[in-house]
């Protein structure tokens, strides 16, 4: 696997949508080349962080309220 | 209803995943709230299309994009933003490497300096197909039932979830170097950086 390779398979790397062949063939790559390591790093770390950002929130307590009175409501008559 | 039916409970377990979601689709509290009420009376009247044993949280999602797509895609305001053609390909890394004039930053105080809001800031600004995969992806779903979900193919949602994320990077570059940059050079840098 070349450099340019590795780049484009990175997301579905760490997104782990790879095959087991592809998914070694980009941890050997990994392991023996250092510009690609450092910007795998880089973007799985980027990756982590928007979406603990993106799932931090909750749905406020009064909305799940009204959702259960509306159910209920709509179910049942 | 029943609290005892497993059916009604799990589909309830997913009422955070589903509002947020809605809430960054319509960027509408209100409509948000709307929507994730359409999606369970849909999924509660409709439950006997639901195959036990396969995943409630992607059927769910798919009435939520459903409903989204066809009640209020029109009604959502669109964000004033440039399509994604217009983005420069750039990655973090070489944001960092192309700093001119100044040491490169290390991404993790670059991307400690990002705070929660700017993340959804910037996920507010995607236009919404891209949008809507990234935060399909956000909530742990495969490329293949992104797919299904909104009927595109695999490639699609690859391509989108790519340029979404290469988009996102580079706004919350900006928001780092603008507001977060400042601080975090007073910081330590890691080993090595």
């Amino acid at each position: 696997m070349d450099c340019e390779e590795c780049r484009e398979r990175l997301y579905p790397y760490l997104d782990r949508e790879l095959s087991p062949t592809e998914f070694h063939e980009m941890q050997e790559h990994l392991d023996e080349c250092g510009g690609c390591e450092r910007t795998y790093v880089v973007e799985r770390v980027f990756v982590d962080r928007v979406r603990v950002s993106a799932t931090s929130d909750v749905a406020p307590a009064a909305v799940r309220e009204r959702l259960i009175v509306r159910l209920r409501h709509d179910l049942h008559r | 209803m029943a609290q005892a039916d497993p059916f009604e409970q799990e589909a309830l377990s997913y009422l955070d995943a589903l509002y947020r979601t809605g809430l960054r689709m319509t960027r509408s509290e209100a409509d948000a709230e709307d929507l994730v009420q359409e999606t369970y009376i849909r999924a509660f009247r409709f439950r006997d299309q639901f195959t036990p044993g396969t995943n409630l949280k992607a059927w769910l999602f798919r009435i939520l994009t459903n409903t989204f797509i066809n009640s209020y895609r029109r009604k959502a305001t669109q964000p004033q933003t440039t399509e994604l053609d217009d983005v420069e390909e750039t990655t973090l890394h070489r944001h960092m490497t192309e700093t001119s004039g100044e040491a490169p930053e290390p991404e993790q105080t670059v991307l400690d300096s990002i705070v929660d809001g700017e993340v959804k800031d910037a996920l507010e600004e995607l236009p919404e197909r891209f949008r809507t995969v990234v935060l399909l992806d956000v909530e742990g779903f495969s490329y293949k039932e992104i797919a299904e979900m909104l009927e595109i193919p695999i490639g699609t949602v690859m391509s989108r979830l790519h340029r979404g994320r290469k988009f996102l990077q580079t706004r919350l570059y900006e928001h780092a170097r603008e507001h977060g940059i400042a601080a975090a050079k007073a910081m330590p840098r890691p080993e090595g950086a």
